[in-house]
């Protein structure tokens, strides 16, 4: 006798097909036994309630991704350590609440990146990558769940030591300021060239010299990636264009929009350094298959920036005018050299 | 009427390294052809968009060459980011500033690269009367055509750009400061190979004025 499968039982199967990897409706069909226009129908239902999402659509292939909504990107991560971030961040909550204060989404992210980047934790194989402020877990750090200690750690003890030597070391400090020493402790020069340039875009009136000065290191610091050129060209072209407008108007009447082009700028440089850690530390092995879970981001990041600096540009346009630009000595020496240089291939 | 004057990126690139009284001839040249402005200024697409990249491409020779002046040992061929073409100025660049202070130099060449930026872009919004032929419209067919006698991609669809352009109209100037794939005789080489292996399309090629070759 054939035993009939239940909708929710063929839903759960597709879930699990979908855990590690997204699939295409065929893959999907395969893997399930089960016909085409089955798969797809509770695909869409899988869909509406939030499960599942479709992330390529060509004409003929859907490709699906498992909706974990617990990890950035909704990167896959493995049951053990789903429930080993959750026993870390439950453990870190529950020392915060012992001193009687309740930890906010930065605190707990970078309180458990540096339990897991401590050796005598034994956290070592917990992912952690580089995201939009810093080091974070590959999981989502959510101070308002109700996480519990579903994993028995083996250096318990270790680990809340250092939770705890971290929140002494930690507990005047502002979110921004924990964020900016953990780029130090790290040595991320292009996280503390960031740092360093937001914090002069707060000064008034606008310290010229030292903005270039940061926003020239920033230039040479930036990843040159063949593979994703546009991050050392938006850089290069963000830094130009603000540069270059200062010689036709002060800069700070167009803070707003040098902030954001540079907000948009660096979400995507962030993408792409998330990007690259999670290669670095080859959790995929197929490179096409991070690119199914980060391209659309990426590619959604770097239209924003795109869009941003052209913006930018536009005002800078705007703004050039006849006038001589005065070249001092030492810069006219170098562009002297220069002449025998036309830039062609 | 004088003709109008349909520019390469190198004429422009010369201009912006004007300086007076210290430019060698070629710039010279360049720039009293731009400043002594007769006809139209037509610059395409493809001229722009090699603007830029040489801009970029400029951004990349200071980059290296700071990693040098900061330590000696970096070699400026290693990572592969400098074309062997630009080797030679990176290292007259270096030699040139290696004494000078690091961060000061950075400074120096970001300086250097606004005025050059500037150049360009004061020119393009203010001289440039027409700008012709999107890159996406670039006969890819009349770019290959053009590529079994010049090698080089970019030259071939400015190239192609102009005799897009120059179909159906009065006769302009292509304004070049090519030393190689556009002297004289092979600007003249490539008109009699068009007419020998392409008759059908009727090209028409636009007079060559090459401000290398004009005493």
């Amino acid at each position: 006798m054939v035993i009939r499968k239940t909708a929710e039982q063929i839903k759960e199967e597709i879930l699990s097909h979908l855990k590690e990897t997204p699939l295409s409706t065929e893959q999907i069909r395969i893997k399930a036994e089960s016909n085409w226009s089955t798969i797809n129908n509770y695909l869409e239902e899988l869909s509406k309630e939030g499960k599942v999402k479709e992330i390529i659509s060509a004409d003929k292939a859907k490709i699906y991704q498992r909706v974990f909504g617990d990890t950035y990107f909704d990167l896959p991560i493995t049951d053990n350590e789903r429930k080993k971030f959750r026993a870390l961040f439950s453990l870190i909550i529950k020392k915060y609440k012992e001193a009687n204060k309740t930890p906010n989404k930065t605190q707990l992210a970078k309180t458990a990146v540096k339990v897991i980047n401590s050796p005598e934790s034994g956290l070592s194989d917990l992912p952690t990558v580089w995201y939009l402020y810093g080091a974070i877990p590959l999981m989502i750090a959510d101070p308002s769940q109700d996480y519990q200690e579903e994993w028995a750690f083996e250096h318990k003890q270790k680990i809340n030591s250092i939770i705890e030597i971290f929140m002494k070391e930690n507990h005047n400090k502002k979110t921004k300021q924990i964020q900016k020493e953990q780029h130090l402790e790290y040595n991320d020069k292009l996280y503390q060239l960031a740092d360093n340039f937001l914090e002069l875009t707060e000064e008034h009136p606008w310290n010229k010299d030292k903005i270039f000065e940061i926003l020239n290191e920033f230039c040479i610091v930036c990843p040159i990636d063949e593979e994703f050129k546009e991050v050392f060209w938006l850089t290069e072209r963000f830094v130009s264009t603000v540069r270059k407008l200062s010689y036709f108007d002060d800069l700070e009447n167009h803070r707003t929009k040098i902030l954001l082009t540079f907000d948009s700028i660096w979400k995507f440089i962030a993408t792409y350094k998330f990007y690259q850690t999670i290669s670095v530390n080859k959790r995929f092995s197929n490179k096409n298959l991070l690119n199914l879970y980060l391209g659309n981001p990426l590619a959604f990041r770097k239209t924003c920036a795109k869009e941003a600096l052209s913006d930018l540009y536009s005002v800078y346009l705007s703004k050039i005018d006849d006038r001589e630009i005065e070249a001092s000595p030492e810069v006219q020496r170098i562009r002297e050299i220069m002449q025998d240089w036309t830039g062609e291939d | 009427m004088e003709k109008d004057s349909f520019l390469d990126s190198n004429i422009i690139i010369n201009y912006a390294n004007y300086q007076k009284d210290k430019s060698k001839d070629i710039v010279n040249k360049c720039y009293l052809y731009i400043f002594n402005k007769q006809g139209k200024f037509i610059v395409c697409y493809a001229v722009i968009r090699e603007l830029f990249n040489i801009i970029t491409k400029l951004t990349i020779i200071h980059r290296e060459v700071l990693k040098k002046v900061e330590n000696n040992s970096y070699n400026l061929d290693k990572n592969g980011l400098l074309a062997k073409k630009d080797l030679p100025i990176a290292e007259k660049l270096y030699l040139a500033n290696r004494e000078v202070n690091d961060k000061k130099l950075k400074e120096l060449f970001a300086s250097e690269r606004d005025i050059f930026e500037i150049e360009i872009e004061k020119f393009l919004k203010n001289k440039v009367d027409i700008k012709v032929i999107p890159v996406e419209e670039i006969k890819a067919e009349l770019t290959s055509a053009i590529r079994e006698i010049i090698e080089n991609y970019a030259d071939c669809q400015i190239l192609a750009s102009a005799l897009q352009y120059q179909k159906d109209r009065e006769i302009f100037l292509f304004v070049t400061a090519d030393r190689k794939d556009l002297a004289p005789n092979q600007y003249d080489y490539l008109k009699k190979y068009f007419e020998i292996n392409y008759p059908k399309e009727n090209h028409v090629f636009p007079e060559l004025y090459n401000i290398m070759h004009v005493i």
